[in-house]
């Protein structure tokens, strides 16, 4: 007879007592949602203790449950340590649900639109709680996760864990490394900064080069929505990151892991007989179960990597946001992302076609389908000396040609553009111009020279005043006063150099820098001799000029052109007498914009 | 060692595992807490940095015709970097304290005694504002108007919404019709409005020249240091001399002597395109005279004046639809369709001669005159 109409808990309660029949209604609860393991199978397995019931309700979960379903329920015990897989695999995957939380964070805040995206970035930084740290965090996880698979490919590689039969699952892990990469390159675009927009256009014009003309052509209209990249552009560089690369990433992550458990992680080459794969048949006394060992392993290590990529974006690590993307002006020395500086590169190597897609897609190609020409059975590395070389200079090449990827690599610049450059440029990739970092108010309004440098200790003012005297003769002030006009700088009253403030430490110190650089340079720069104006624009912000004046040489193939004498040959006017250049750079400077010197700049 | 699950047991897991999420959750929470902080540094940089922007784009794209100082330039355009744009009031003080007096002044409660030293120190405020005023010599060489007891820019022009949205706007659209005043207009800046700049380099330029703005610290210096003042533009429709119409505005039409208008009338040679426009346009005859059911139709005016309706009134052609549009209630043709109606009310305005010059009323007959085009059947 029930209590009520129909059967309930509360004939449980009537027949067992209350707290009796709560416990074994949380017990069956609790049963329920793990597929198979109780309170009191829990409380054991974090115990560490044997399961006291069999059959084992440690394997259930892995049985009947969804979560658990594609796990192992158990490892061998030799594949759980640090080798011979470094957590690589497992980080990878922590990155992609890392990312992926992260992301979805930011998509609320983020509209794909060129009009509005940078002020999403910059709301995003300046009035969304934890905002700027998000960013930081799916931008840092974003490079670490190219990182870490690309570890783990290599990884993969001199454990020979690619060998028969797991070639499946290495086709599948080059594909997903290709994945990555997009991700990270797509996501570049999204804040519509100049260094979204430009390492985007040179990526893009890489494929523009794909032959024949009418593949790369469509291709490249294709990707950016139109001949320059625009709000179509970004709206489906957006797209492929958020909606179509992800979901690709998922369903290339089950198959990739799906392959990995029905082959086993593969041993430490040293534990297997030559040829033969023993992942799969596990002695009993070698197994480490998933649960609770792998299991509380792994939520530790969640907790730790996390620790650390949070620790690193409170102190170490702030992802970049340069000025507002501006097709009109193409910055100096702009460079594509690290990782596909080994492509820029080889672009540098001569034909685009052949060096920017060619190259590149032999080079991925050879990668996804290496298992199948390395055919030879043993994972030793005694008996994989062909393979060990070819990946050895493989990884050699990828190094020198993501050095000549750098900007500072046979970028042809004359050295006043360069040196100007050096001394005023905006903050980007991790570097700005000397002039910048300055405290404001060290900028002393006046003019100072590197003849003050190069002057003997005490003999500065000296020199300064013999510097006055000789442009006033020579007409090197008439070029400046031209150049400042030129530059539209508000300059008024009679300009004549002074001496660096004493207590301007800074101002001195970028002096120095820039007197150095153009003795660096003296070859091109004959004669050559600068400084550094400083004018005030209105009460909070200045205008710092650097202007260098030198004797131009003759340039033969892009090269000084030197003399019997060994020295560089001066360009002649038609009088006879040397030309006389003069070149200048400025910036602004306001009292609150905190520059900072970048660290190790 | 490397082979095996670090942190073997798993206690120790548990333990770190903890402490880890712990930290972050510590960590997490610190951020959090200096996020306020962090937020407004940040935007005090942005703008740091979006003036610095704005200085750029000003030096190129603007200081040729506002001075790179900002002061503007003589007959080019006005300066931006002056009390008059930011509305200083120099004499604001005086201003607050005349108030104060005045309401205390007219209160019913002031003895009379108290009105006398009211009115003393009134005087002596006075005083002080013509003498503040002569500080500002040179001022009235300075092209511009600039009156400093006038002092904002917005107010005379009765914009009534914020300094920066006037300066953004100006940015976006120019100032399409400045020609009037200057010698080159204000071309449109704004993407928007068909000009170069994107909408965050306009934001930057106007961050910029909001930073010309020192509060309470503007000086008489700065006032005189302009080197142009903004011109202050005239409504159009009251420039000019005052028009001579046949009689002053809003004449009764039954006091004016029509026969001397007709006789000055022919002194006056008529334009029929102008009568057009006029008869169009600006008096608004072409609204009704289309439909004979609203008033008689323009087709065949002519015809039907010197046909019918002169020789019914004894008047010339020209003498009849002069009385007819100067004083449109002294003749109504009969039979017309509009007067059989049961609430027939007299509908042309009696206005004209106040709103007509001779030359305008003669464009207006020779318009009627040469498109008098009777309707087919």
């Amino acid at each position: 007879m029930s209590v009520l109409p129909f059967p309930s808990f509360l004939d449980d309660v009537k027949e067992k007592g209350f707290k009796k029949a709560v416990f074994e209604g949380i017990n069956e609860v609790v049963e329920r949602a793990t597929a198979g393991m109780n309170v009191q199978d829990i409380r054991e397995a974090l115990r560490g203790e044997a399961p006291s019931r069999k059959p084992n309700p440690r394997l259930q979960p892995h049985a009947d449950g969804f979560w658990l379903h594609m796990r192992p329920s158990y490892f061998h015990k030799s594949v759980t340590g640090i080798y011979p897989e470094f957590r690589l695999g497992w980080l990878s995957t922590y990155f992609v649900v890392f990312e992926t939380i992260t992301g979805i964070f930011l998509m609320v805040w983020y509209t794909p639109s060129p009009e509005v995206a940078y002020a999403n970035m910059i709301s995003i930084m300046s009035a969304v709680p934890l905002g700027q740290f998000m960013r930081d965090l799916h931008r840092l996880g974003a490079e670490a996760m190219v990182l870490i698979v690309t570890l783990h490919m290599l990884r993969t590689f001199f454990t020979a864990s690619y060998k028969k039969p797991r070639q499946f699952t290495w086709f599948t892990g080059v594909i997903l490394l290709g994945l990555t990469l997009f991700l990270s390159f797509s996501g570049y675009l999204l804040p519509w900064d100049q260094l979204a927009l430009w390492a985007v256009t040179i990526g893009a014009s890489m494929v523009e080069a794909a032959p024949p003309e009418v593949v790369g052509t469509n291709l490249n209209l294709l990707l950016r929505g139109g001949p320059e990249i625009g709000a179509n552009g970004l709206l489906r560089f957006y797209l492929l990151h958020v909606l179509l690369v992800p979901a690709l990433l998922f369903v290339f992550t089950g198959v990739h892991y799906y392959k990995v458990v029905v082959h086993g992680h593969s041993l430490p080459p040293a534990e297997e007989n030559i040829g033969e794969d023993t992942a799969k048949r596990v002695p009993l006394d070698k197994r480490v179960y998933f649960i609770p060992d792998i299991l509380t392993s792994e939520i530790m290590w969640i907790g730790i990597t996390t620790l650390i990529l949070v620790i690193l974006c409170t102190w170490f690590f702030h992802a970049p946001l340069e000025n507002h993307a501006d097709p009109q002006s193409t910055p100096l020395g702009t460079t594509a992302p690290w990782y596909f500086l080994w492509v820029q590169g080889a672009l540098k190597l001569g034909d685009k076609v052949f060096w920017g897609i060619i190259f590149p897609t032999i080079a991925l190609g050879f990668l996804a389908v290496m298992p199948y020409l390395d055919t030879t059975p043993s994972r030793r590395w005694a008996h994989r000396r062909t393979a060990l070389t070819v990946a050895f200079l493989m990884i050699s090449a990828t190094t020198v040609l993501s050095y000549m990827g750098l900007a500072e690599f046979g970028v042809p610049l004359s050295a006043d553009v360069e040196i100007l450059h050096e001394m005023t440029m905006e903050p980007a990739h991790n570097h700005m111009g000397k002039l910048l970092p300055i405290p404001f108010d060290q900028l002393a309004v006046g003019m100072y020279s590197t003849r003050e440098i190069d002057a003997e200790a005490g003999q500065e003012a000296a020199a300064i005043a013999a510097l006055n005297a000789e442009i006033a003769e020579n007409g090197h002030m008439q070029l400046i006063t031209n150049a400042l006009s030129t530059a539209s700088a508000n300059f008024s009253g009679t300009p004549s150099f002074t001496l660096v403030p004493s207590d301007a430490d800074e101002l001195h110190k970028a002096l120095e820098f820039f007197n150095e650089r153009m003795h660096h340079d003296a070859d091109e720069l004959v004669n050559a001799w600068g400084g550094v104006i400083i004018l005030e624009q209105q009460a909070d912000l200045k205008r710092a000029m650097a202007f260098m004046i030198w004797n131009e040489v003759v340039f033969d193939n892009g090269r000084v052109a030197y003399g019997t004498d060994g020295e560089p040959i001066l360009r002649l006017d038609e009088n006879g007498q040397p030309v006389t250049r003069i070149a200048m750079d400025y910036v602004y400077i306001h009292r609150d914009a905190q520059y900072f010197a970048a660290p190790g700049s | 060692m490397l082979q095996r699950l670090i942190f073997e047991k798993i206690e120790q897991r548990i333990l770190v595992g903890t402490l880890a999420f712990l930290a972050m959750m510590v960590l997490v929470g610190w951020i959090a807490i200096n996020e306020g902080g962090r937020m407004a540094a940040f935007e005090q940089q942005f703008l740091a940095r979006s003036i610095e922007r704005g200085a750029s784009l000003f030096a190129a794209n603007c200081s040729s015709c506002h001075g790179l100082d900002s002061r503007g330039l003589g007959g080019r355009a006005p300066a931006l970097n002056s009390p008059y744009l930011f509305g200083h009031d120099y004499f604001a003080d005086i201003r607050r304290e005349e108030q104060t007096l005045n309401s205390e002044k007219i209160n019913a409660a002031t003895s009379p005694e108290r009105v006398v030293e009211i009115d003393a120190r009134l005087a002596e405020l006075e005083n002080e504002r013509q003498a503040r005023l002569a500080q500002f010599g040179g001022l009235e060489n300075i092209p511009g108007d600039y009156d400093p007891l006038a002092p904002s820019r917005l107010s005379n022009l009765g914009y009534a919404g914020s300094l920066r949205s006037y300066i953004l706007t100006t940015l976006i659209h120019g100032r399409p019709n400045s020609s009037q005043y200057w010698d080159n207009p204000m071309v449109a800046w704004g993407q928007l409005a068909g000009g170069p700049m994107r909408m965050d380099q306009l934001e930057d330029l106007t961050n910029y020249i909001l930073n010309y703005d020192k509060g309470d610290a503007w000086t008489v210096e700065d006032a005189v240091a302009v080197r142009q003042y903004p011109i202050t533009v005239v409504d159009i429709a009251q420039a000019g001399p005052p028009r001579e119409t046949i009689a002053p505005p809003d004449t009764d039409p039954t006091t004016i002597d029509l026969d001397a208008a007709v006789a000055e009338l022919g002194n006056f040679q008529g334009n029929p395109q102008t009568g057009q426009t006029l008869y169009n346009g600006a008096l608004g005859c072409a609204g009704c005279h289309l439909n004979a059911i609203v008033a008689p139709p323009l087709e065949g005016t002519w015809t039907r004046v010197v046909e019918t309706r002169a020789p019914a009134t004894g008047l010339s052609p020209e003498a009849y639809a002069v009385h007819s549009i100067l004083h449109p209630n002294e003749y109504v043709a009969p039979g017309a369709p509009y007067i059989e109606q049961a609430n027939y009310a007299p509908a042309m305005p009696a206005n004209f001669a106040g709103r007509l010059t001779y030359q305008e009323l003669a464009d207006l007959l020779a318009f009627l005159q040469t498109h008098d085009e009777p309707v087919p059947g």
